[in-house]
Formats: structure tokens, C-alpha cells, sequence
């Protein structure tokens, strides 16, 4: 492995990595706009300079192989004055409007000007005025002004997404991002991941448009539970100490927003916009009230009478549910896996309009753990017995109409739904946000999620409820 | 290129008459193509682009034996304000060119060589594609030529006009069909460039003179010149000048009496003030400094590459521009940053911002609304890109306008003070 010298130190390198990626896993940071690990090389932004020790030769890291004994500076006079200038010029029609900005927080231009500059602009001219709001698409809004031009966003639908709609027209500093004449971003289902590529703001999300200041919030790591790929999220919520006083609890405990966990196992940097959206699909109304054909009664006696159903039974059959938790399904297994005739059930299907499925990361299955349940259940079709006279649904994607006739149905499920009430016992659920868990995606990889708030009264885990459900008698759970 | 310019001179027939076609006729027969190269590093040709880079090390770059097909790129994208010498060739002799290319595809193992012309040369399209189809059927190109086994083929790119297409690897993208953006090196253009593969770009002049080279030997091209920068080149002159053309002048030949007797001096009897010495991007020189500010000026400067490097210019392009005395230069330089702001490609930072910035700052200061530090605002810009762009039409845009800023500041400050110029603005010749 060739040696190289970065401020003097000796670092080791694999032969064909540039100076920057070394540089960066090493621990020296240079500033970088344009580069990212999973893009080309575009080497546009020209602030990630570092100089060559003894011929004072600057030159671009992101672009300059390793050779064998080479020695760079990342911090010499030559290549703090060249970044200072690169930042003076990015910022002479920046609008830094960073006030009402969403990036401020996260914005690498902040974040350098900070560090390395920090000087006032030098020029009287009026700044250049371009498109804002731009209508990228549904999804996206642009703001030109803001647009450095490091051409990540264009990368991205080239060489990740592969859709193709983003480029640049015009020349100089008329350039703008632009989609392909006909088209918009709202063919690619995976467009908001620019958003998060995007150094600064000029790629903004309409749902989290304003919503709050990143300072403010904190992500909890989690799993995405739309198909069965797994993909490793963080699920972004308020500060305990920037809860509102509001009047509306619920405020403090949504999402506010969703960004990939960068997971080179499962989802390298990436999320497809059904991802970003889970927090619309997980805050959809919930069934917090357990019910005895209808009729409300507290979690405890419903839990009883479902245990007296369960003894009673001569030929019950589980449906179980491809989107819990490996915990819960292993629960289910070590407590009701004898008593029941067990089939896996898939919880969703896609919707209208919804991907099916594409090489990049969106799978056909849309449930988040169909390979463990199947792993302890097996992958018969649900076909219920003749003689079935207890039916245990557990979570979505069950046709009431469907179940055999007679049969008692003990049914347990997050949401509010018809059915509910037409079950013989209704069991209240937790949600993947307000618990802790792992999921099994398709390729075996295990990925676990945190609690994201508290799960609200009433409603019950599945991990602590299924051993109730098998004991013969509450003392003895 | 010793012949005369006739109604028939671009024509197979009258460049055959001249000996044409007989040096790769006896390549193809005796030659081995490193023998080609050799001939042409023997010759000490120097890229007539702007560079003056060593035409045989250029083409050394190419490793023969990589099993890759490699590409030959003639760039007539003849873009650099002041330049329209390729454009002569292009009319004039286009066999020569195309005589040259095929020497340089047998030398470099080219199956399929282009060449790269600009939009806006319609003229010289026509007479280049007439030729082109000549030649072919001629048998000159195409699969085994003349029964030597050795086959190439030519395509005529026309471009739609920019600047940047003039850079030898953002002209590799607009021959791909992608959006024309100069390319970060490494790799060099000769182990990646058109299609990833091994390319190599040359001037229209560079390669015209290789015909000449191969026909003669390389030794009758060294008695050409001075020894530094042998040869001969093609020197397109405009501005206050009495007679403006393309002159093919011997390197070494004295700049005064080019200037003075050859093109007939400045319009009006004035003074040489300043002259470019070839395209805009090379470094403005005061009359003085080129010894060329009068007929009988005694210590005039010989035109050869050294000799213009030795005070800090270069021979560029070979688009000379005469400037008479009482020209204003803010008002030149203010037309130079028009130029290059509206030709930056846009692609980094430096020269994105820096050449709108710079063409804002210049433009005030013409209006009368400069403010004394706009000098130092402009020489900091222009350091800023010094060798911070991708391709090098930044930096040469810097040096351009501090060479200007160099020499004639005393104007820039009286325009600043005054807020009119020294010399009423005037550009045109009187």
C-alpha cells in the first residue's frame, strides 16, 4: 500500500484512491461542495485545493490520485488564501438569505464561510437576481439564487436515479438548473434525494418548507417499513427541550421529516420518495380503543376474553402480520406457534400509482420483514382449514369478507379501521415509532429501529400482549 | 505552405500539381508509423494552438501497442478573438490538412479521425467537405489506402458555436453529444479522452505543416526559423493596421518590419500603441515593449516563441491585433471581459463568477461610477483564478486583463478620477 503524507503525517492509502477520500478517512477535513463518495468526480466547486508540499503547486484533491510518497497541505497560506477566494466568489450573488433558509443548520456554505472566510463581500454591484421558487415538481421547489452549480442533483439523475432530468442551460453565471425541456422531477421516484445532496438551499422540500430550523431537531434511527428492502432512516423529531407549548399535543410528536441513513449494507445514501413520505402513512388515524363486537371495553378485559376464545378453539388459525418486528414475531412464536395453524399474510400492497419495483432499491413486496416471518412460518398460501373456528388477524391487509364463515375473528391491528368493530375482540397495537425493533430486510440484513415518541394509553406491544394471549390465566403470565 | 493562392488552389488537382499526396504515398510504402512520429519530434514542431507545446512529444503520449483504437481530433473550432488563420488553411489548401491528418492516423494507429470545425465557418465547411469528398474518391481515405492496408476514415464535426469548444477536451464532449464542459486532467486527453479511449487534438496549422515536414525531411523544416521555434506561421493581423490578413511569416523574422512594411503600419501615419501578439488571451504588449512603435524603431523584437516568452507574451494563437495610438484601452479591456464573460462555459466556480464579476466591475468603472479600488478588485479576481480552473481559458482571461492593468493603469485611474477616458473612448481607426 503506498504511503503518503498529508500535513506531515504518514498516512496509508489504497493505490487508487484520490487525495480528498484519503484526506477524509483520515480525519483531515477538506472542504468539499461538489464531491460526494457516490457520485463522479465533477471537480466544479475547486475548494477542496490542497498544495504539494515543495513545488508549491496547488491542485484539486477530489481529482488527484495518490502516488506514493506525495505530501499535501491542507491548511498552507496558498491554500487558505485560494479557498477564501473560491468562497468570496460563490457567495458574490449567494442571496444569504440564511434567516429563512431551511438548509441553515446544515448548509455547507455556512458552514465554510464560517470556518474558512468570513469576509464581507468586497464589491458594491447589486447581486444577480434569477428564478425563485422555481416548480421543479410536486415535491421540490428551487431557488436559482441560492444554487452554487456543484451539479450534484444533476449527478444524481444521471448516474443513481438514472431519470435524467436535471441539467444545466445557459453559460457563466446566467447557468441555471433546469429539467429536461417536457419533462419534470416528478418522474423520478427518487427525487428528494437532492434535496439532501444539495450543499446549500436551493433544492428545498415543499413538505418541510418552513416547518422548522434544523437546530431544533433530532434524528432517531429507524427502519423504513415500505417494502422489503429495509432501508435504514432517520426519522427527524423535536427537541425535548424545543417541545411548543401548544394546545395540540400531537405537534411534538410528529415527524417532521425523513432522511436516509447512509447504510452501505442496504441503502447507501439513498431513500425513494415513498420513504419520505412513511411519516404521512404512520401518523394516518389510529385505533386506540380495545372493543368486544364494538363495544369499548379496557385493554384488560378484552385481553381476557381473547384468551377465553383462544382455549376454546378447536381449529384456530393465525394470519400473521409480514410487518412486525422480529422480537414479535419470535414472541409469537415461543407463545402461540402450537396452538395456531400459522400462515404469513402480507400487510400492504402498492398502491395506486405507487413503483412497483426498480433495480435502484424499491422491491415488488412491499411489507418490511416478509423474510423473517416466513423464515419461522413457512411460505404456505393462506388456505384455512374446513373446520376453522378462530381466525387471530393480526395487522393490515385483511379481507373480513374473506374469512371463513363462523369462524370468531380475534383481530389486532394500529389503525382505525371499519373492521375493527366487527371483530369478536379488537386488540390495540403499537406502531414501529413507538417501540423498539429490528426487521429482516429481503437479503437477510438486519436493521433495528428506536422508539420515535411514546405509544398513547390504551394500546398495547405485541412483544409484552402474546404471551398474555397464550397463558391459561393472567397470574400466570 | 510555399504555393499561390488561385480561384482553383484548394482543389485535388492544383494540390496534386504542387506535390501533393506524394509524402503519404511514400509513407505508406517505406514508412513505419513511429518513423512518422520520429520524423515529426526530428522536425521540432511546436503546436500552432496557442500552447506551443512539442507537436512529436504530444504524440508520444500514445502508447502504439494498447490494442485500443485511438483518435486523431483536427480543432478548427478557430474560437481566440483575432485569430482566422486555420480558417485560410481551411479555404485555401484543405488538402493539405487532410494530406497531414492521414499522415498523423498511420503515425498514431487512427482508424477514425475527425475534424472539429465552428459553426460560424460556413465558407470553409464547404470547400473542407468538397475536399473531403475528393479524397475519398480519390481512394485516399477509407479501407485500405492506395492497397497499403492501412485504413482511416474522416468525419466533419461542425460545431454550434462557443468559445469553450475551442479546449481540446470540452471539444471531446461536444463531439459525444454531451453539453461541452472542459474535462478535469488527469487523465490526459492521450490515455482518456473521446470516448474514454486515447485521443490526440492538434491545431489545423500544426498538422498542415506535416505534410510539408514529411515531404522534405525534417531537417529543410529546421533551416526554417530560429532553432528554438523552427518553421514557419500563420499570422492573421487586424486592428488599426493598413493592410489586415493572414501572412505566413518564417519564425525569427523581425516584428517591426512585418508590422511596418509587410502590412503597411497604422492607418493614419500614428504610433503603434500596444499590440496582442496572438488572440486575446495572450499577454498584452506596449508598442514600445515590441519595438515595434514606429518604421524605424531600433530595438524591434523577432517573432518567435522565445522571444516574445522572454518578455512575458506569446506568440498564442497568431492573432496579432495592431492598437494605434490614442485607442482607450479601459474601453478595450471592457470589450475583452464582455467576451469572456459571455464565453465562460460556467462549469467552476472561479471563472463562473469571476469573468461576470470582473465584466460588471469593468463596466461600471466605464460609466463613470468606478471607485479607485476596482484596479486592486480586478487584479485580485484575476489572481483568484490563476490556476484554479479546469481548462486554462481562466487563467488566460487573468492574464489578460492584468497584463492590461500592467501597462496602461495610468488610464484606468485618470478614467476612475475623471470618469471619462483619456482618449474620448475611442476604439475605431481614424
Amino acid at each position: 500500500m503506498p504511503v503518503i503524507f498529508i500535513n506531515g503525517q504518514e498516512v496509508d492509502t489504497l493505490g487508487h484512491d484520490t487525495v480528498l477520500k484519503v484526506a477524509l478517512a483520515h480525519g483531515f477535513h477538506i472542504p468539499h461542495f461538489c464531491w460526494h463518495p457516490a457520485l463522479s468526480v465533477a471537480g466544479n466547486c475547486r475548494i477542496c485545493m490542497v498544495e504539494l508540499e515543495g513545488d508549491g503547486w496547488t491542485d484539486i484533491a477530489c481529482n488527484m490520485p495518490v502516488k506514493a510518497g506525495m505530501r499535501v497541505l491542507t491548511d498552507s497560506d496558498a491554500v487558505r488564501a485560494q479557498r477564501k477566494a473560491m468562497l468570496q466568489f460563490i457567495l458574490l450573488n449567494h442571496p444569504v438569505d440564511c434567516g429563512i433558509c431551511d438548509k441553515a443548520g446544515e448548509c455547507a456554505l455556512q458552514d465554510y464561510h464560517y470556518e474558512h472566510s468570513g469576509a464581507p463581500r468586497q464589491t458594491p454591484d447589486p447581486k444577480l437576481h434569477t428564478t425563485k421558487f422555481f416548480n421543479l415538481s410536486s415535491r421540490i421547489v428551487l431557488d436559482n439564487e441560492r444554487c452554487i452549480l456543484c451539479s450534484r442533483c444533476v449527478r444524481f439523475t444521471r448516474e443513481i436515479s438514472k431519470s435524467n432530468v436535471l441539467g444545466i442551460e445557459n453559460r457563466a453565471d446566467h447557468s441555471l438548473l433546469r429539467p429536461a425541456e417536457g419533462h419534470s422531477l416528478d418522474e423520478d421516484p427518487y427525487s428528494d434525494n437532492v434535496i439532501d445532496l444539495c450543499p446549500v438551499g436551493a433544492l428545498l422540500s415543499r413538505d418541510f418548507m418552513y416547518q422548522a430550523r434544523v437546530w431544533y431537531l433530532e434524528p432517531a434511527p429507524s427502519v423504513c417499513p415500505g417494502c422489503e428492502r429495509g432501508c435504514t432512516v432517520n426519522l427527524w423529531r423535536r427537541k425535548p427541550e424545543w417541545r411548543l407549548k401548544t394546545l395540540d399535543a400531537r405537534q411534538n410528536e410528529r415527524i417532521l421529516r425523513v432522511t436516509p441513513l447512509e447504510n452501505p449494507a442496504v441503502n447507501d445514501y439513498w431513500i425513494c420518495n415513498w420513504g419520505r413520505d412513511m411519516a404521512k402513512w404512520l401518523e394516518r388515524p389510529r385505533a386506540e380503543q380495545a372493543m368486544l363486537k364494538g363495544r369499548a371495553v379496557a385493554i384488560d378485559e378484552a385481553v381476557e376474553a381473547a384468551r377465553a376464545l383462544i382455549q376454546a378453539a378447536q381449529r384456530p388459525v393465525a394470519l400473521v402480520s409480514s410487518a412486525a418486528s422480529n422480537e414479535e414475531l419470535e414472541a409469537f412464536k415461543a407463545s402461540l406457534g402450537d396452538v395456531f395453524d400459522t400462515f404469513v399474510k402480507s400487510d400492504r400492497v402498492a398502491a395506486d400509482g405507487e413503483v412497483i419495483a426498480d433495480e435502484l432499491l424499491i422491491r415488488a413486496d412491499k411489507n418490511p420483514n416478509t423474510r423473517a416471518a416466513q423464515a419461522l412460518f413457512g411460505t404456505r398460501p393462506v388456505i384455512f382449514p374446513e373446520d376453522t373456528d378462530l381466525v387471530l388477524a393480526w395487522g393490515e391487509g385483511v379481507e373480513f369478507g374473506e374469512l371463513p364463515r363462523g369462524a370468531k375473528i380475534l383481530f389486532m391491528g394500529a389503525w382505525l379501521l371499519p373492521e375493527n368493530g366487527s371483530a369478536d375482540v379488537f386488540i390495540p397495537l403499537s406502531i414501529q415509532t413507538e417501540r423498539r425493533g429490528h426487521y429482516t430486510n429481503f437479503e437477510g440484513v438486519v436493521s433495528g429501529f428506536e422508539p420515535v415518541h411514546e405509544r398513547p394509553a390504551g394500546v398495547a406491544d405485541a412483544e409484552t400482549l402474546l404471551p398474555r394471549l397464550a397463558s391459561s390465566s393472567e397470574g400466570a403470565a | 505552405m510555399d504555393f499561390e493562392v488561385t480561384p482553383t488552389s484548394h482543389t485535388l488537382a492544383a494540390y496534386r500539381a504542387r506535390g501533393g499526396y506524394q509524402a503519404l504515398e511514400k509513407a505508406l510504402r517505406e514508412l513505419k508509423p513511429a518513423e512518422v512520429t520520429q520524423t515529426v519530434m526530428d522536425s521540432g514542431l511546436q503546436g500552432r494552438g496557442g500552447a506551443a507545446f512539442p507537436a512529436g512529444r504530444k504524440w508520444q503520449g500514445i502508447n502504439l501497442d494498447d490494442g485500443l483504437p485511438h483518435y486523431l481530433i483536427a480543432n478548427a473550432d478557430e474560437g481566440e478573438p483575432g485569430t482566422f488563420k486555420d480558417r485560410w488553411v481551411l479555404e485555401n489548401t484543405p488538402h493539405t490538412l487532410l494530406e497531414s491528418m492521414l499522415l498523423a492516423s498511420y503515425a498514431l494507429g487512427v482508424r477514425h479521425s475527425f475534424i472539429y470545425i465552428r459553426g460560424e465557418y460556413d465558407h470553409p465547411w464547404r470547400r473542407l467537405a468538397a475536399a473531403v469528398e475528393e479524397a475519398y474518391a480519390a481512394g485516399y481515405f477509407g479501407a485500405s489506402i492506395l492497397g497499403s492496408g492501412f485504413s482511416s476514415d474522416l468525419f466533419v464535426f461542425r460545431g454550434a458555436g462557443a468559445y469553450v469548444c475551442g479546449e481540446a477536451s470540452s471539444l471531446l464532449g461536444s463531439i459525444e453529444g454531451t453539453r461541452a464542459y472542459p474535462r478535469n486532467r488527469p487523465p490526459r486527453m492521450t490515455v482518456r479522452g473521446l470516448y474514454q479511449l486515447p485521443t490526440i487534438v492538434n491545431n489545423v496549422e500544426t498538422l498542415s505543416n506535416i505534410a510539408w515536414i514529411m515531404r522534405n525531411g525534417p531537417q529543410a523544416f529546421r533551416e526554417i526559423g530560429t532553432p528554438k521555434s523552427p518553421g514557419t506561421r500563420l499570422i492573421s493581423i487586424s486592428g488599426h493596421v493598413v493592410r489586415p490578413g493572414v501572412y505566413e511569416v518564417e519564425l525569427g523574422y523581425p516584428w517591426g518590419k512585418f508590422v511596418h512594411e509587410d502590412c503597411g503600419g497604422v492607418a493614419g501615419g500614428r504610433a503603434v500603441k500596444a499590440v496582442i501578439p496572438g488572440g486575446i488571451s495572450s499577454q498584452i504588449l506596449t508598442g514600445k515593449a515590441a519595438g515595434i512603435m514606429t518604421a524605424n524603431d531600433p530595438d524591434g523584437l523577432l517573432l518567435a516563441h522565445e522571444a516574445l516568452a522572454a518578455i512575458g507574451s506569446s506568440m498564442g494563437s497568431g492573432g496579432m491585433i495592431l492598437i494605434a495610438e490614442g485607442t482607450c484601452m479601459v474601453r478595450l479591456l471592457q470589450i475583452m471581459l464582455r467576451f469572456y464573460h459571455h464565453e465562460s462555459c460556467g462549469q467552476c466556480t472561479p471563472c463562473r463568477d469571476g469573468m461576470g464579476w470582473m465584466h460588471r466591475v469593468i463596466d461600471r468603472i466605464v460609466n463613470g461610477q468606478g471607485r479607485p479600488e476596482d484596479i486592486e478588485t480586478l487584479y485580485q479576481i484575476s489572481r483568484a483564478n490563476d490556476g484554479t480552473t479546469i481548462c486554462g481559458l481562466g487563467d488566460a482571461a487573468g492574464y489578460a486583463a492584468t497584463a492590461i492593468l500592467d501597462n496602461f493603469r495610468d488610464e484606468f485611474e485618470y478614467f476612475i478620477e475623471h470618469k471619462r477616458s483619456m482618449h474620448e473612448g475611442r476604439l475605431e481607426c481614424l
